[in-house]
């Protein structure tokens, strides 16, 4: 039995600030959401489905456009799959290489989500301010790899060519810190900024763990759980997940701003290594007719928007028999359905931004 | 409340001191980026020896190889740089060309004539 | 305006011509100076305000059109006036017409009513505010009229939520302005006006001794123009364009024209009540210092426009930099801001008014 005296409304696929193409199917008392439904699919490109046609090397290209703000993420969890495969060691400056760009990477997409998070509360001017500091590391990232943002840089068993020019991410880690100073200044200090997130869209922890909430999101809410810990790549690398109690969206805004800091370190940490040990040192796969024995293999990597992982299960052909990526946003749009019951359209889009979530991650 | 009113005088003068900041945008028809000698853009081909490697690294399958003809599409190309990376005797280069905008298709289909093997 | 009337009348009596047909014409006069200034003011207006968001940004602004982007908005208007005028199909064709009329012609009224010098005063009734009032709260009809006819659920949020906006911000204004009636003893702006020239100068304007009253009226005025951050009605992010989503074309340009023009007639209308009006900051005025005689008396006429002006333009960049800066309320902490604490605050700015009046009445006679 459906209601009539409640309005029902498509919020997406084609709305200003539900970040791509996502349609939530609100039905509405007043300006009171009764209930949520999210519908997802409208970006689907059959990137799993892909990855049994082409092979290994001719599959990993297209693995960045998963999620395009942070690709160096889900590239190295592919790489990852096929050097666990053939066991592979990486030396210790392919190492910190990657968690280098890794990092510069995670504080990209931040800042990125802090600027638009910002402009669906109405903001203007953020928005365009972490896009300037954004701008330094695409720079970069375009020097280095040869693209802004699919950069295809790591390869199997290492990466496509020497680092350089670390000097320009000391010369941006300096800028970063005094402009995170004046993000807070503008941002943290504002009243009404204060009361759009204190408080709205609490998610409490038994809530978020069976949503399989993982990431920022989860930290905002108590639960200590950061995959850097046990990641291979981040071994005698010094750093302190950011673990807050708050819930709401201000907390998961605040987190953000905080882990800009903690990758800072991390970066900071992996200049040194490089510092230490300049042979690059790699034992590069040969790419054509790859054939991973079979068998079951899996990665995982904290990702910006959560737990990112890799299964692939091979029958000892050149192509994956099946391969299935798991992506943090996925869940976190399924989460919405409860997040946004009883709240008011106007909350909403700020309980909706603040969990971070991207289309292409979600529907893949 | 004075703190309320404390944090709205300090967030708006923090966005007024940029006022008198330069502006970062770049002009682009006029000035454009400058891009690394790394950069991945149209794909050029010089010396092939037509071993093949190219198309068989490249993931949506823009290359064709026709006796003396070298053609690359790049309606299907997304610039991954495999072919460049992969072949063996670098006779693929990514140039820094980036503004392939065409009104007419055929623009993007790049013919390389390689009957001129290298020098072996 | 007297003055100028006789000089007119006199002129036409010389060349014969009766005397009601110069009472006629000399009424198109003003209208017509008050489209063509307000046209040129809008466009001014609204390429400043993307000149100045940009800077904010560190951007550049438009510059493309013409000279330093100075054509911009001229071009855009012409964008919209060769595009389609689309209605849909569903919806109420009479009210989706009206509502852009309803919301542009107030604002040309209103701006009549301002006192730009101590000659240029168009309509000049002794009810003044109480009129400008009136008529500055009919675009609130036009924003439910569009919201409603469009049949788009989204303008239909919009419309809602500008009604219980402006309801509830109606009333700080009408409080305050109380507070201004009271020290200048009088409804008509340009005695309102005249009562701020004491001997202390700019500490004798209003925005002094009614600072709570200048506070709580220009956050009000925010509210009914849907400014940043009380830009709810047609809030991009939630509502897509709120009240103005199905509307293309000229009658989009009309809503724009409106919204603008308002801004600018409430920005004059504010310095006048607080800032002064067209009172020199200087005590003195320029012209008459520099020259004397009967060209000095005439530039006293522009220059007086020439201040009244720049306090409003004043106003409006503050407005243009809150925008920079502020995100968007939520829907009901701003009518809690309304009910719960402007409108107490405003009382008893009231009181306060009444109380200083009565002690101090010497210096506001």
């Amino acid at each position: 039995m459906t209601n009539t005296n409640l309005l029902k409304l498509n919020l997406g696929p084609q709305h200003p600030s539900t970040h791509g193409v996502l349609r939530l199917i609100l039905e509405l008392d007043g300006e009171k959401i009764v209930s949520c439904k999210p519908d997802v699919g409208y970006l689907h490109r059959g990137m799993e489905k892909m990855a049994e046609r082409l092979s290994y090397v001719q599959y990993y290209p297209t693995v960045d456009r998963i999620d395009y703000l942070a690709g160096f993420f889900y590239s190295e969890l592919f790489c990852e799959i096929i050097e666990k495969a053939l066991n592979v060691e990486l030396s210790e400056r392919v190492k910190a290489i990657r968690v280098l760009l890794l990092e510069l990477n995670r504080i990209a997409s931040h800042l990125l989500w802090i600027g638009a998070y910002l402009m669906d509360l109405g903001a203007v001017s953020p928005f365009f301010y972490t896009f300037r500091e954004r701008e330094l590391i695409l720079k970069y990232f375009e020097k280095i790899t040869g693209q802004r943002m699919m950069n295809n840089y790591f390869i199997f068993g290492g990466v496509r060519r020497d680092i350089f020019d670390i000097e320009d991410v000391e010369e941006f880690l300096e800028i970063l810190k005094t402009k995170i100073k004046d993000y807070e200044r503008i941002i943290d200090s504002n009243p009404i900024f204060l009361q759009r997130t204190k408080g709205k869209g609490v998610l409490e922890q038994n809530v978020a763990l069976n949503g399989a909430i993982t990431g920022v999101n989860l930290r905002a809410s108590g639960v200590n759980l950061d995959f850097r810990t046990k990641h291979k790549l981040y071994e005698g690398y010094e750093f302190t997940p950011i673990v807050s109690e708050g819930k709401d969206c201000y907390t998961r805004y605040r987190a953000r701003v905080l882990e800009l800091n903690e990758s800072s370190k991390l970066i900071k940490q992996a200049i040194e290594k490089l510092k230490q040990n300049s042979a690059l040192n790699q034992t590069l796969i040969q790419p054509i007719g790859l054939k991973l024995p079979a068998g079951e293999f899996y990665s995982e990597i904290e990702a910006p928007r959560g737990l990112a992982s890799c299964y692939v299960k091979s029958d000892g052909e050149n192509k994956p028999y099946r391969l299935k990526w798991r992506t943090g946003s996925y869940y976190a749009v399924n989460l919405l359905r409860k997040l946004l019951k009883g709240t008011y359209l106007n909350d909403a889009i700020a309980i909706a931004g603040s969990l971070d979530i991207i289309l292409p991650e979600v529907d893949k | 409340m004075l703190k309320g009113i404390k944090g709205l005088i300090v967030s708006m003068l923090t966005v007024f001191k940029h006022l008198f900041k330069n502006s970062v945008t770049l002009e682009y028809p006029e000035k454009k980026i400058i891009l690394s000698n790394n950069f991945r853009g149209m794909p050029i081909v010089e010396g092939c020896i037509k071993c093949g490697t190219c198309i068989k690294v490249c993931p949506s399958g823009a290359i064709k190889i026709e006796s003396d003809n070298f053609n690359i599409n790049m309606e299907k190309c997304i610039f991954c740089g495999n072919c460049a990376y992969y072949c063996p005797k670098n006779c693929i280069k990514m140039s820094d060309n980036y503004e392939l905008a065409s009104s007419d298709k055929n623009d993007l289909s790049l013919n390389f004539d390689i009957s001129k093997k290298g020098e072996e | 305006m007297n003055y100028l009337y006789f000089l007119y009348i006199e002129f036409l009596t010389k060349h014969n011509v009766p005397q009601i047909i110069g009472d006629i014409t000399f009424y198109c006069i003003p209208i017509t100076i008050i489209f063509i200034v307000l046209l040129l003011v809008v466009l001014a207006l609204v390429l400043a305000e993307r000149k100045l968001l940009g800077w904010f940004t560190q951007r550049k602004g438009p510059n493309r059109v013409g000279f330093w982007g100075i054509l911009q908005t001229l071009a855009d208007a012409l964008k919209l006036l060769c595009k389609e005028n689309i209605t849909p199909s569903s919806a109420d064709r009479f009210l989706f017409n009206l509502a852009p009329i309803l919301m542009f012609t107030p604002a040309l009224v209103v701006l009549g009513l301002i006192p730009y010098s101590s000659e240029f005063m168009f309509v000049n009734f002794q009810t003044n505010v109480l009129i400008y009032i009136i008529f500055a709260g009919f675009p609130i009809l036009s924003i439910l009229i569009g919201g409603w006819a469009s049949n788009n659920k989204y303008s239909l949020f919009g419309g809602m939520r500008n009604v219980s906006q402006v309801l509830a911000y109606e009333l700080p204004i009408a409080f305050s302005l109380l507070g201004v009636i009271t020290l200048a003893s009088s409804m008509n702006l340009g005695k309102i006006t005249l009562a701020q020239s004491t001997q202390y100068g700019v500490l004798g304007w209003f925005w002094m001794p009614c600072i709570i009253g200048f506070i709580v009226m220009f956050i009000s005025i925010l509210a009914e123009l849907n400014r940043c951050p009380f830009d709810l009605p047609e809030a991009e992010s939630e509502l897509i364009c709120g009240y103005n989503t199905e509307y293309s074309g000229m009658r989009f340009a009309l809503f724009y024209l409106g919204e603008y023009s308002l801004l600018f007639a409430n920005a004059l209308f504010l310095s006048v009540l607080f800032l002064g009006g067209y009172l020199s900051p200087f005590g003195k005025y320029i012209s008459t210092v520099f020259f004397g005689g009967q060209i000095g008396e005439i530039l006293l006429y522009f220059e007086q426009v020439f201040w009244l002006i720049l306090k409003s333009f004043f106003i409006i960049f503050v407005v243009i930099w809150i925008r920079a800066v502020f995100p968007r309320m939520a829907s009901f902490d701003l009518l809690k801001f309304s009910w719960a604490f402007l409108l107490p605050i405003s009382i008893l700015n009231l009181l306060l008014m009444v109380l200083l009046k009565y002690f101090m009445g010497g210096v506001y006679a």
